[in-house]
């Protein structure tokens, strides 16, 4: 197959040669190859290396867990919408940003979330804070513009679970008299819930990897591992650069794993495939 | 009787409750984009809210920017040549893997949609490293060839979603009957699975057309996609030159999206949900 062929030497093999370059050293601003460790040495005992791994499993934890919060809600009242035509419109706009440029969406973030920008004015106005929050160039905003681009990886596969909830369940359950909260809590739920696993499956390594939001809403402040690849690269740091990527890639690797025995635990392992 | 009113008006407060958040939600997700377009009529340079007044200095800037007028060039010619590729290459293996009796399908599955799950700066500096060393770095070949790679798992899911829709016995029917393979993929296979193969191309273009992190390391300048171009813009100027830009690509986007699928809707029920989570 020349799919497998192209999968090997555009893919494998650049990655295998590139994986290399971490046991190479840099001495006086050239590269030396060979076989050391010291690369590795200098990321592990580097506190400033640290808070990039810290700072990406933290902004990926927040995001996550505020796309499930928001998410599942959110994939509900869509759901709730009984008109075909009014449900396509609000998919469509829920939709919409996915085929927007990410370097637009984080401008329209800077745009909104800046000192005057709309968010702050409409605060001001109403009475709720006195001067401008700082809501970019820090954590928040990076947060918050990254739960934008991710929100629709949570919400597609939480209506495809509430989807397949056969509504005779529920009629069965109102019918015996079960009041609606009740119905949510012992039927909808339960079906539903393998969705949010599925959601984060795909929200939590995409965060973890992102790199224009956090670059771009961060303004140098926020420091995580894909930013400190694409600034080591440029420094011509290639070992330092190559574990970065090695440390970021085993923590993708390691989330999805995780997160797949979660889904595969709860048993309802059905429709989890990657979009 | 009673007992049934209040339930009934229960409802209706939590179908109001669920509507104002279905709005509060559909505002937030739509807010970034409208403020671009607001912002494009901005008359300060530093993006004040409310504008204190309009103008369309920013699109006259815009034109007279030719790094922008040739990155959409660029980048249309390379998401062409990206999708049309993935369809190639990505289509006929999807057919392969969905037919019964291939050894290790799984594992084959799995290396070819194995570049979902690069982080794609990682994978964007491994290709960077790549071409550098066959001197193809800053190449319009260097930027498909890895797009293609991006693209590829997507092509392959969604095909492969449809063929396994296809009924086998059509195929054998139409050996049996004496056709050759190539008449079988042309005359029985292909009408089948033109709309989602046409789906999977629209996709890969869109994938392509996207990409921003496997391709900042391979441009340079005179050969630079549109949304690198447009971060590096960012990086130095936060004008609303870029609201101009973007507020012509968002409503190119939505004309596009909404022709689309219309043209779908009336063919054969709502794209987006064909291709949805559910038929995965």
């Amino acid at each position: 197959m020349p799919s497998v062929a192209v999968v090997a030497v555009l893919f494998v093999y650049p990655l295998l040669h590139f994986f290399r370059f971490s046991f190479d050293t840099l001495h006086e601003g050239r590269l030396i190859r060979g076989f050391s460790l010291d690369a590795y040495r200098a990321f592990a005992g580097d506190a400033y290396y640290w808070l990039n791994v810290w700072t990406t499993l933290k902004l990926a934890a927040v995001v996550t867990l505020v796309c499930m919060v928001v998410g599942y809600p959110l994939a509900y009242a869509i759901w709730s919408v009984r008109s075909p035509r009014a449900r396509r419109w609000v998919s469509l706009a829920v939709m919409s940003p996915l085929v927007v440029s990410v370097v637009v969406r984080a401008y329209g973030w800077i745009v909104l979330l800046g000192r005057q920008g709309a968010v702050n004015y409409a605060l001001q106005h109403a009475g709720l804070t006195h001067g401008p929050l700082p809501l970019i160039n820090n954590f928040t905003g990076v947060a918050i513009a990254t739960v934008h681009v991710l929100l629709p990886f949570m919400v597609f596969p939480l209506l495809g679970a509430l989807d397949r909830v056969d509504p005779a369940l529920k009629e069965a359950a109102a019918d015996l008299g079960a009041p609606r909260w009740r119905i949510f809590q012992t039927v909808t739920w339960p079906l539903t819930a393998h969705g949010l696993a599925a959601g984060a499956q795909l929200v939590f390594p995409l965060a973890l990897s992102a790199y224009v939001t956090p670059q771009l809403l961060g303004g140098g402040r926020v420091l995580v591992l894909s930013t400190l690849i694409y600034q080591t690269t440029i420094d011509v740091n290639w070992p330092i650069a190559t574990v970065a990527s090695i440390a970021l890639l085993m923590l993708t690797t390691g989330a999805i794993l995780i997160l797949l025995q979660i889904t595969r635990r709860s048993g309802r392992a059905r429709g989890l495939q990657v979009q | 009787m009673g007992f049934r009113f209040s339930s009934l008006r229960r409802r209706d407060w939590i179908r109001v409750a669920l509507r104002i958040y279905l709005g509060a939600a559909v505002l937030y997700i739509l807010a970034p984009l409208a403020i671009v377009m607001i912002n494009s009529l901005n008359a300060t340079a530093y993006s004040l809210f409310p504008p204190p007044s309009l103008t369309t200095r920013w699109y006259a800037h815009l034109f007279q920017l030719p790094e922008f007028g040739s990155a959409i060039r660029v980048s249309l010619e390379i998401a062409a040549a990206t999708a049309a590729l993935a369809l190639l290459i990505g289509s006929p293996a999807a057919f392969v893997l969905t037919r019964r009796g291939l050894r290790w399908a799984d594992g084959w599955r799995a290396l070819l949609t194995a570049p979902i799950v690069i982080p794609q700066i990682v994978f964007g500096l491994a290709m960077f490293i790549f071409f550098l060393g066959l001197g193809l770095n800053g190449t319009v070949v260097s930027i498909v060839l890895t797009h293609l790679v991006v693209a590829l798992p997507f092509v392959v899911i969604v095909t492969g979603a449809a063929f396994l829709d296809l009924d086998p016995s059509l195929e054998e029917a139409a050996l049996d009957l004496g056709a050759r393979v190539p008449q079988v993929v042309w005359h029985v296979v292909l009408p089948q699975i033109r709309l989602p193969v046409l789906a999977a191309g629209v996709f890969a273009f869109i994938i392509s057309f996207d990409q921003l992190e496997t391709t900042l390391f391979l441009v340079r300048p005179g050969v630079t996609t549109l949304p690198v171009q447009m971060f590096l813009y960012m990086e130095t100027f936060q004008d609303p030159t870029m609201a101009a830009l973007s507020t012509l690509l968002i409503l190119g986007v939505g004309v596009g999206l909404l022709a689309f699928d219309v043209a779908v809707h009336r063919r054969s029920g709502p794209l987006l949900r064909r291709i949805g989570p559910r038929s995965s």
